[in-house]
């Protein structure tokens, strides 16, 4: 399991190191210089000069790349071209917004769609059956944008049971109110803060609820359809039939053995789509003004801003290979034979 | 080339004519001297705009105007000749549409700004929040020049000059201003003024602000507001009394409208003991409010300041947030969890019309949508075809369907309300048997154009370029179709200073906070001009004329 893991972290480091050059050869087959986006569309030739020297863009590209990947290394993802501040934290402040609106959709997902699927399977043809898939079919087909602003319209603005959008409280910051911090200067007794925690837990999941409906709708159909056709495929294997000719009970045999096997490639694609909605989430956080990395990229590419735009798609792209890795390990976890 | 050359002699009377056409029409006029090279022909590619300007003066038997005598004539007279040249396909003035809630007094202001001292909250709270589509790129005054931005550094910030809600400008820091002599003004400083760091205003203040701008040894700070403070050289503290002395290269007329629109007052202590970090992080103005938090791209939260020189503001606290998305910025203002979003898109007008709780207000902005045709590339050099273009194009129809009404027709590149708006010319009528006509005339017929436009970049750009080419698509003798371009693409095309990269045609708008028709006839229709798609001698001399006499502009508070 070790050696598996170490396989798969040095692969992941390959692929940031490729996702970091992409990323930074982007800029320059990108039409539009940053300048134009920094200095006014009247600015002279002799204004537009000095800026692109100040951001060092005359600099030959591979002393660019050079210079660009050893700050990486040191953790140094240079200055906005936009507001001349440091990227790192800007883009780091970001990452709970969109890990959060990533579990919190992947939660609806699996919670709805791993019993919708076992139903369906267990129930084929039936209602159920044609309940879950047509609730798929619709899940699929909706745009998260136009799902996202309909939610808006119907649950904030009409009926007032949530709010529109932004985050006020992340669920760091919730969580925030039950650490005790302890030591001399607390006089050991900083109080455990939970009607605070209760409150912000409030308000926190109050924010997220639309928005993460609207990002895992998508997700649950999917894994729906998935779950549905491998419990089906799973059922007609001859594992299955042995074990109820051994006369086990149908629940075990449904869901101790069938849906064991189901979740293995279930994990996978949840997994993947993690990764996807860590980096895919622009859409729903644009909506729902959801101060993420989805909305940060975008304002940057809005404004040619590169550092910035290269520091929030590294970020996605660890992102994306941290969860990949974890995928690996729950799978090889489940399912031994992976790791030969 | 055989049809060339029958082209441009053709063009020599057509010009001549053209241009007794429009002397005929107009009771200002053109006067005589046979300036530009009125038709001479010239190359190839030239040659038919040359012809076009021989319209403009080539009158033998008119009668010879005087001189405009006043800056404002210069100006009109050529606006007047841009008209009749038709360098543009001269379409709109944008509005500024705003929704607010009936929870705050407030009218939007012409300049795109948002005063937050001018909301008054009328509901039960004293916080005002204002949602923008984007937050600011930091908050160093001197070191922006975007509306985003603006709004939200003014809210702590004042300069010498301002205006108010209808363009015209006022006093602020300074309470009189005059000019002494050709380059030198002078401006007078209030008194019982302080930063919010408690320190007074001094004219050291005032002059170092200046300097930071104009001046990159001063202050260490590139400002992007240089080219906004143009010809403005230096400041330094008068004499004696509470004043400072601005100089300027030649006689700058617009130094005043200048001062009203940029040039925000810091504290000289302030700005030398801090890092540029940290003056991007932090506030330390004299204006209404005072920062007290700031999360960058999240929000910016102000406090009313206790010392303000004038009345307190209305507000305790002035909250500014920002949502890129529309529709997000619109379901923010009908739940009630915001009093003033900025850019309600059509589409959303309705919306907030039925909502009970809030309400549009909307206001001509100081930015113009144009199609500009550059003026040597075939067939846009021939001024008749680029006459035919305004004929073609149904200017009334396209701001009622396309911009709800939102918007104003326009047939010179002046805005108006603006110094030097011509207000004898009307846009061009919709008249498709004179495009066709003008169209056979320019020898172009059966010409195939396509409009460069970006999407998104402004507010239905794409849809008015659309109904502009199939208006244009209609004429029998002329087709023409839309190519969308990425904003970025398409301006490093068009200001990288050689106007042969660029499309011939294309879509672009201009926002001229200044209020005076210089700031957009020069960068986009003289010469030399940073943007420019046009070049006629006759328009780059009524404004050399225009810039070298001065506005005769003075002001005290009484």
């Amino acid at each position: 399991m070790g050696r598996f893991l170490a396989r798969r972290a040095l692969q992941g480091l390959a692929v940031v190191l490729g996702v970091v050059t992409v990323v930074f050869l982007l800029r320059y087959v990108t039409p539009g210089s940053p300048v134009d986006f920094i200095a006014p569309l009247d600015a002279s030739q002799a204004t537009r000069r000095r800026i692109a020297e100040n951001l060092g863009l005359n600099r030959p590209l591979y002393v660019q790349y050079v210079d660009y990947v050893a700050d990486l290394l040191t953790g140094d993802m240079g200055y906005s071209y936009r507001s001349r501040t440091p990227v790192r934290p800007r883009v780091l402040a970001k990452v709970p917004a969109t890990l959060e609106l990533a579990l919190a959709a992947t939660f609806v997902a699996v919670v709805l769609s791993i019993p919708l699927g076992v139903v369906s399977a267990t129930h084929r043809h039936g209602p159920a059956d044609y309940g879950a898939t047509l609730f798929s079919l619709v899940g699929i087909s909706t745009p998260n944008f136009w799902l996202g602003v309909m939610l808006v319209i119907v649950f904030a603005v009409q009926f007032d049971v949530f709010p529109t959008s932004t985050r006020p409280v992340g669920l760091l910051d919730a969580l925030g109110n039950l650490v005790v911090i302890a030591g001399p200067q607390q006089g050991y007794a900083a109080p455990l803060d939970v009607s605070g925690f209760l409150a912000d837990l409030r308000s926190w999941l109050l924010y997220i609820t639309l928005p993460a409906i609207t990002l895992g709708t998508y997700f649950t159909a999917l894994i729906t359809r998935l779950t549905r056709s491998g419990m089906l495929d799973q059922l007609g294997q001859g594992y299955v039939r042995a074990a109820r000719a051994k006369g086990l009970p149908e629940t075990l045999v449904r869901y101790r053995h069938a849906l064991r096997n189901t979740l293995i490639p279930v994990i996978t694609v949840v997994g993947l789509q993690m990764g996807t909605l860590v980096g895919g989430a622009v859409i729903t956080e644009a909506v729902f003004d959801w101060p993420g990395l989805g909305t940060l990229v975008i304002d940057a590419i809005g404004n040619r801003d590169w550092p910035l735009i290269q520091g929030c798609l590294v970020v996605i792209g660890i992102g994306f290979v941290v969860v990949n890795i974890v995928v690996d390990a729950l799978y090889a976890t489940l399912d031994p034979q992976v790791m030969d | 080339m055989a049809r060339d050359i029958d082209r441009r002699n053709f063009l020599k009377l057509a010009g001549t004519a053209a241009g007794a056409a429009a002397v005929a029409g107009c009771s200002g006029g053109e006067e005589t001297p046979t300036e530009g090279d009125g038709g001479d022909g010239g190359d190839g590619g030239g040659g038919g705009g040359d012809g076009g300007d021989g319209g403009d003066t080539g009158t033998e038997t008119g009668t010879p105007l005087p001189e405009p005598e006043t800056r404002v004539g210069y100006l009109e007279r050529a606006n007047r000749l841009l008209h009749e040249e038709a360098p543009w396909i001269f379409l709109n003035r944008q509005y500024s549409v705003y929704g607010k809630s009936t929870d705050v007094d407030w009218e939007a202001r012409r300049d795109e700004r948002i005063d937050g001292y001018a909301i008054e909250p009328t509901g039960d709270t004293d916080t005002v929040q204002i949602t923008q589509s984007a937050m600011d790129s930091g908050l160093d005054p001197h070191d922006h020049r975007e509306t985003p931005t603006d709004n939200i550094v003014l809210q702590a910030y004042e300069g010498l000059l301002s205006r108010d809600r209808e363009g015209k400008v006022i006093q602020e820091l300074a309470t009189g201003y005059e000019r002494l002599e050709a380059g030198r003004v002078r401006f007078e400083l209030r008194s019982g003024v302080s930063f919010h760091s408690g320190d007074s205003l001094t004219k050291e203040d005032v002059a170092f602000s200046i300097n930071r701008i104009v001046d990159p040894e001063v202050g260490g700070l590139d400002s992007p507001q240089s080219d906004q403070l143009a010809g403005v050289t230096g400041a330094e503290p008068a004499d004696g009394d509470s004043a400072v002395i601005v100089e300027s290269e030649g006689i700058n007329p617009i130094v005043f409208a200048l001062f009203a629109t940029y040039c925000d007052v810091m504290n000289k202590s302030w700005v030398e003991s801090n890092d540029e970090a940290y003056i991007n992080t932090h506030m330390n103005g004299t204006g209404p409010f005072q920062l007290a938090d700031y999360e960058q791209d999240v929000s910016v939260t102000f406090e009313a300041y206790g010392d303000y020189w004038k009345d307190g503001a209305p507000a305790d606290e002035l909250v500014i947030t920002a949502a890129s998305e529309a529709s997000t910025r619109v379901n923010q203002l009908v739940s009630g969890e915001t009093d003033v979003i900025v850019n309600v898109p059509p589409q959303n007008i309705s919306q907030v019309d039925q909502a009970d709780n809030a309400e549009i207000s909307a206001v001509p902005s100081t930015r113009i949508i144009y199609n500009a045709m550059i003026y040597d590339r075939e067939p846009f050099d021939s001024v008749e075809f680029r006459r035919a273009m305004n004929y073609a194009v149904d200017l009334e129809s396209i701001v009622e369907s396309v911009l709800s009404g939102f918007g104003d027709g326009t047939g010179q590149p002046t805005l108006e309300g603006f110094t030097g708006y011509n207000s004898e010319l009307d846009p061009y009528p919709h008249d498709p048997e004179e495009a066709e006509r003008l169209v056979e005339e320019s020898g172009y017929a059966g010409a195939e154009i396509e409009l460069h436009t970006p999407n998104g970049r402004y507010l239905k750009d794409l849809e008015i370029a659309q109904a502009v080419v199939g208006y244009i698509d209609d004429l029998e003798n002329v087709s023409a179709s839309v190519n969308q371009r990425d904003f970025g693409n398409l301006t490093d095309v068009l200001l990288d200073g050689d106007i042969t990269t660029g499309p011939a045609f294309y879509l672009i708008g201009w926002g001229n906070a200044t209020f005076d028709a210089s700031q957009t006839i020069i960068p986009l229709l003289t010469s030399d001009g940073a943007l420019t798609s046009y070049k006629n001698e006759r328009v780059d001399e009524l404004i050399n004329e225009a810039q070298s006499m001065g506005g005769g502009e003075t002001g005290t508070d009484s």
